[in-house]
């Protein structure tokens, strides 16, 4: 057992939190009010390698893997710059075309993932299929030398900023009358996809859409590996979207706790800092131990996957213990400023959201709970 | 084009610093950093190798403990090697310790130009360069806000209280760059992972052939004692009743300002 980090890991940590240093919080906390992509820092990530450190270097790559992209995600977070959309771009769309893509498919699409000059989000959720995947509708019917997709998907992130979409859709029932699954790479401007704003109240510069697909014609070369193995297929890329989001909530707290430690040592309202009564060094004592556990699952989950291992006990668990920790601490954070936790200027509530966002997605607190109870503790299956 | 640069490793200025309290020396026992004020000498270089079209850059640090990270930063940035000068009995050093180490270091190797930042972010001494020209026995241009190489010589815009002066020097020379020279590149991800395949040459004191000459035991400076910086007085708050510019003017009379 050997917890000291690399001198490569820690380069890593600082050159990362170094740009996003450059940008600062008011960069992100602005973008999000505006709801406006925060393409600049994306770019600069992107030229210097950092979004693709997962992928393959002969795709343009990193050629690392999890440990290091959940390094990228936790240092941009911790440094104020959450970056949702690594969670969809590079982590399930990088790992899913570079396990099941052709070699034309990985050099069409991976480069520019890479370089950070496009970006491939993921759509799975459906009105009527959200925590249950089994029940998507979106279908893709073979169609001559091709298929056509019909359906919706809804609460899909980054659409307008993305040059594509990776699409879970539906080729087939099996036995049990489940959807047997197939993964397509559509095009965003593809003749027949139709997309609507879905506006939502946390403060994100991504922004979510409805999508349409109607009648939707893609040819053979569009569809990632084979078909009616998509649901298998994608777990490949559900546990690095866990592992990111985790990373970008212990990111999120570690944010939160250095916003809340210097204002605590600052403010002082009865003659000394407020930081010396401990009803408000406890909470922040308390969230510096859940988000350095956090931290901890978080970095083994990553190496399980690097190492080929079985990760998705890990990578749920440390997607729970992180989405927790991270809301805890940022409300945290949000007490000890008083009323100027609420202020605009203060930026804190951006982060807020999008802590509680990842209670909910990629999958949600509960579906961790049922999955740890079954799964972890032999416990029935309850749905 | 050879260049050397000098950099400095330092405790991180983010984490809180504290001072022996007997030889009211920097406490260095943490991870070291490369000093954000060595970054700019870094670049200069690079981008003067770049254009050039030949040569290398090689970094020149005196630190304890084997201390590479910061190094490795510079290496991550493209220097192409680096010397690093170790030892205990470098402990307590003061500014010409350190410059004669430094320049017998750079001795060790080709160069056309030293650069060095004017001074260092933790020690802000700013005589460590003009000291290892003296050794070296370069001419030194200090407080360069640009850079040019020239055929066989190095034309500097020099800083000064009332402007710049445009100064020509032969090389080799050495010369100190400040704050803003150039705008240093972070480290590519690829250029995080070549640095750790570039040599790093470590050297003691008597590689160098200066034991007795440099380190703590022969240091003819000391620091007899420190203190605190006075606390800030709170700030003279000025409302404006429309005669708001009339007071400022009257303030900065006081102070002798205007
Ligand atoms: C801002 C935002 C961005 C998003 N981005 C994307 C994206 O880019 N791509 C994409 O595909 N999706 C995206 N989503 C969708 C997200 O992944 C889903 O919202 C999430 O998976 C939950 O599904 P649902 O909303 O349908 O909730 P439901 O499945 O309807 O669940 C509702 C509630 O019931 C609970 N529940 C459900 N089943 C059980 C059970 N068996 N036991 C106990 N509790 C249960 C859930 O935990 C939840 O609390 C995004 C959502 C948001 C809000």
């Amino acid at each position: 057992m050997d917890f000291r980090e690399t001198e490569d890991h820690s380069a890593l940590r600082k050159a990362v939190g170094d740009i996003a240093d450059q940008f600062g919080s008011d960069y992100y906390v602005a973008h999000a009010e505006s709801r406006t992509p925060t393409t600049d820092l994306w770019k600069r990530l992107g030229e210097l390698g950092y979004l693709g450190i997962n992928l393959p270097e002969e795709y343009g790559g990193g050629g690392a893997g999890m440990t290091e992209l959940t390094i990228v995600c936790e240092e941009t977070a911790a440094h104020g710059n959450p970056l949702l959309l690594l969670l969809v771009s590079a982590a399930i769309s990088g790992e899913v075309i570079t396990e099941f893509g052709s070699d034309a498919q990985r050099s069409r699409w991976l480069p520019s993932l890479a370089d950070g000059s496009s970006k491939v989000v993921f759509a799975i959720t459906e009105p009527d299929a959200g925590s249950n995947s089994h029940r998507i509708s979106t279908t893709a019917v073979k169609d001559g030398d091709g298929y056509l997709i019909s359906g919706q998907k809804y609460y899909i992130s980054g659409v307008d900023e993305a040059d594509a979409i990776l699409v879970v859709t539906k080729t087939g029932t099996d036995s049990a009358g489940r959807a047997k699954m197939s993964l397509f790479v559509v095009d965003a401007d593809a003749p027949g996809l139709t997309r609507q704003h879905l506006p939502v109240s946390v403060t994100l510069p991504e922004k979510q859409f409805t999508l349409y697909f109607d009648n939707v014609r893609v040819g053979n070369d569009r569809l990632i590996g084979t078909e009616g193995d998509g649901f298998k297929q994608i777990f490949q890329g559900l546990n690095p979207e866990r592992i990111t989001g985790a990373a970008i909530c212990v990111g999120i707290g570690r944010f939160a706790l250095e916003r809340a430690a210097a204002y605590a040592n600052n403010r002082t309202v009865w003659g000394a800092s407020i930081g010396t009564h401990q009803g408000v060094s406890h909470a922040l004592a308390k969230s510096k131990i859940e988000i350095e556990l956090a931290a901890l699952m978080t970095m083994k989950a990553a190496w399980l996957h690097d190492q080929g291992e079985p990760a998705g006990d890990a990578s749920n668990m440390a997607k729970y213990a992180a989405a927790e920790a991270a809301i805890g601490a940022i409300d945290a954070a949000i007490q000890v400023h008083g009323g100027n936790g609420l202020s605009t200027e203060m930026g804190l509530l951006p982060y807020w959201g999008l802590a509680r966002l990842l209670r909910i997605a990629p999958v949600s607190r509960e579906m961790i709970l049922n999955h740890v109870a079954q799964h972890s503790l032999g416990l029935p299956r309850s749905y | 084009m050879n260049i050397a640069v000098c950099v400095k490793q330092i405790p991180d200025p983010a984490a809180p610093w504290s001072l022996d309290p007997s030889t009211h020396n920097l406490v260095r026992e943490g991870k070291l950093i490369l000093d954000d004020s060595d970054a700019y000498g870094v670049e200069m270089a690079l981008q003067l190798v770049d254009k050039a079209g030949a040569g290398e850059v090689t970094l020149v640090s005196m630190a304890p403990r084997n201390e590479t990270s910061g190094l490795r930063t510079g290496l991550a940035m493209g220097a192409a090697k680096a010397i690093l000068v170790t030892d205990d009995q470098l402990a307590g050093s003061d500014a010409l310790s350190t410059a004669k180490v430094l320049a017998a270091a750079i001795a060790t190797t080709e160069f056309d130009l030293v650069i060095a930042a004017t001074e260092s972010t933790d020690g802000y001494t700013g005589t460590t360069p003009v000291q290892i020209a003296e050794l070296l026995g370069l001419p030194s241009v200090s407080f360069a806000k640009k850079v040019e190489i020239d055929g066989s010589v190095v034309k500097v815009d020099r800083q000064t209280e009332a402007g710049y002066d445009e100064v020509i020097c032969p090389l080799p020379a050495l010369v100190t760059v400040t704050a803003g020279v150039v705008e240093p590149r972070y480290p590519s991800f690829k250029g995080i992972m070549s640095a750790k395949s570039k040599p790093v040459v470590t050297l003691s004191l008597a590689d160098l052939g200066l034991v007795g000459a440099a380190g703590g035991a022969v240091a003819g400076q000391e620091i007899v004692s420190v203190q605190k910086a006075e606390a800030r007085q709170a700030g003279v708050i000025v409302e404006d009743d429309g005669t708001g510019a009339q007071q400022l003017v009257e303030y900065l009379e006081q102070l002798k300002f205007v």
